[in-house]
């Protein structure tokens, strides 16, 4: 099964193209907030080196967050596109599980992934390892980091801190002594690991059609707008 | 909070632009007032203000949602939240995190919502009970990212003070 991943749910652009076999080619582009210009020149360059055509896809995965919105929406309008006119199916990928993929290897601790939100916010969600893939024992949330050091701290065991929430917020776990931040780890999700992680979910068919592929942005307060105070309208 | 006074429209777009020589990278400026009032004129006088090229339209995102204005320093976000139903669409076009990463965003009838948009300014237009030219424009601020700017503004738009 041929897939096509797509990263842009942080500064950086990644894409890759895999199967069976592993992956067959890969592109990063630290972007600086260019995901928009990147992202199609990067699919047609690894659709060439990898000799393939995208009317061979069978599955695009994405990154659907959490993450930056302005890089979200150009990596879920893309892969919507695709699957859309090659009539293919998407992959939903979280970001925060893509992050926790990397320690899958390494670790037997409980795994804490985060990606910095700004406005002195995280992204985060703890996973436990076990065949070859990461557990969630969270759900992904975004809080002020001392909320994720209290968690932490009131589970009690060992966890290995991966990701840039960790990093921009390390002062609110220092205190924490059966934390061990991983600062030699990526601190981005990478789209190796979003590609082993999308063949994993696609072989159990873990998709949506196109139209139904959400973003995960979980700062989204779903009220209604109350224009009845606006005179004038 | 700043009261000022302007009798035509040009005059809305010489304090915009006034207003626009005091804004930093990050800012985010609400503007509310009823259709007619002048919010439209107020970001073609504070694109001006800014740098952006007297060759760029500067027109109402009604329809389009936002437009984006590069200035080469700056890029300048207007959006007009008009059309929108909920705030969750507010929070899709991520207008805070545009301001988070360095732009400058300028919103129509961001007032509405004024709970996701974090530290912002607010300019208020609103039309005279008499003279239809004239307009009450109301200066505000949620947060505190002007405070150190604030008396330099009461200064820069004195000269259409009530």
């Amino acid at each position: 099964m041929l897939i096509l991943g797509i990263e842009t749910a942080v500064e950086h652009v990644g894409v890759a193209l895999g199967d069976h076999r592993g992956t067959l080619a890969t592109a990063t582009v630290n972007s600086d907030r260019r995901h928009a210009e990147s992202l199609a020149p990067m699919i047609e360059f690894v659709c060439a080196h990898a000799g393939m055509t995208l009317r061979q896809l069978d599955a695009v995965a994405v990154d659907v967050g959490p993450g930056l919105f302005t890089g979200l929406r150009v990596g879920i309008a893309a892969a919507q596109s695709l699957a859309w006119a090659l009539d293919i199916p998407v992959v939903p990928m979280c970001s925060l599980d893509v992050l926790a993929q990397q320690a899958a290897r390494t670790e037997d601790d409980v795994v804490a992934a985060a990606l910095d939100a700004r406005r002195g916010e995280m992204y985060w969600a703890v996973y436990k390892p076990g065949d070859g893939r990461m557990m969630r024992l969270t759900e992904p949330v975004v809080t002020p980091p001392d909320d994720c050091a209290i968690h932490l701290a009131e589970r009690d065991q060992y966890v290995t801190c991966v990701g840039s929430g960790f990093v921009r917020h390390h002062d609110s776990f220092e205190a924490l002594t059966r934390t061990t931040m991983r600062a030699d780890q990526a601190t981005w999700p990478s789209i190796d690991d979003l590609l082993v992680l999308a063949g994993q979910q696609a072989a159990r068919e873990e998709w949506v059609e196109a139209h139904m592929l959400e973003p995960l942005y979980l700062r989204v307060p779903d009220a209604e707008i109350n224009w009845a105070t606006r005179e004038g309208r | 909070m700043i009261d000022a006074r302007t009798t035509h429209v040009e005059q809305t777009e010489e304090l915009a632009a006034a207003l626009a020589a005091l804004v930093r990278p990050r800012d985010i400026i609400v503007l509310s007032g009823e259709m007619g009032a002048g919010k439209t004129a107020f970001v073609r006088g504070f694109a001006t203000g800014m740098g952006v090229s007297s060759d760029e339209t500067v027109s109402s995102p009604t329809f389009t949602l936002v437009h984006t204005y590069d200035t080469g320093k700056l890029v300048i976000h207007h959006a007009d939240l008009y059309r929108l139903g909920r705030l969750s669409d507010v929070e899709d076009l991520g207008l805070r995190e545009l301001a988070d990463l360095g732009d400058v965003v300028v919103i129509e009838w961001g007032n509405v919502a004024e709970e996701v948009l974090g530290d912002h300014l607010v300019v208020s237009l609103e039309v005279d009970d008499d003279e239809e030219d004239t307009r009450h424009v109301v200066v505000s601020v949620v947060g505190h990212t002007w405070d150190s700017r604030w008396e330099q503004l009461k200064r820069a738009l004195a000269k259409w003070g009530n």
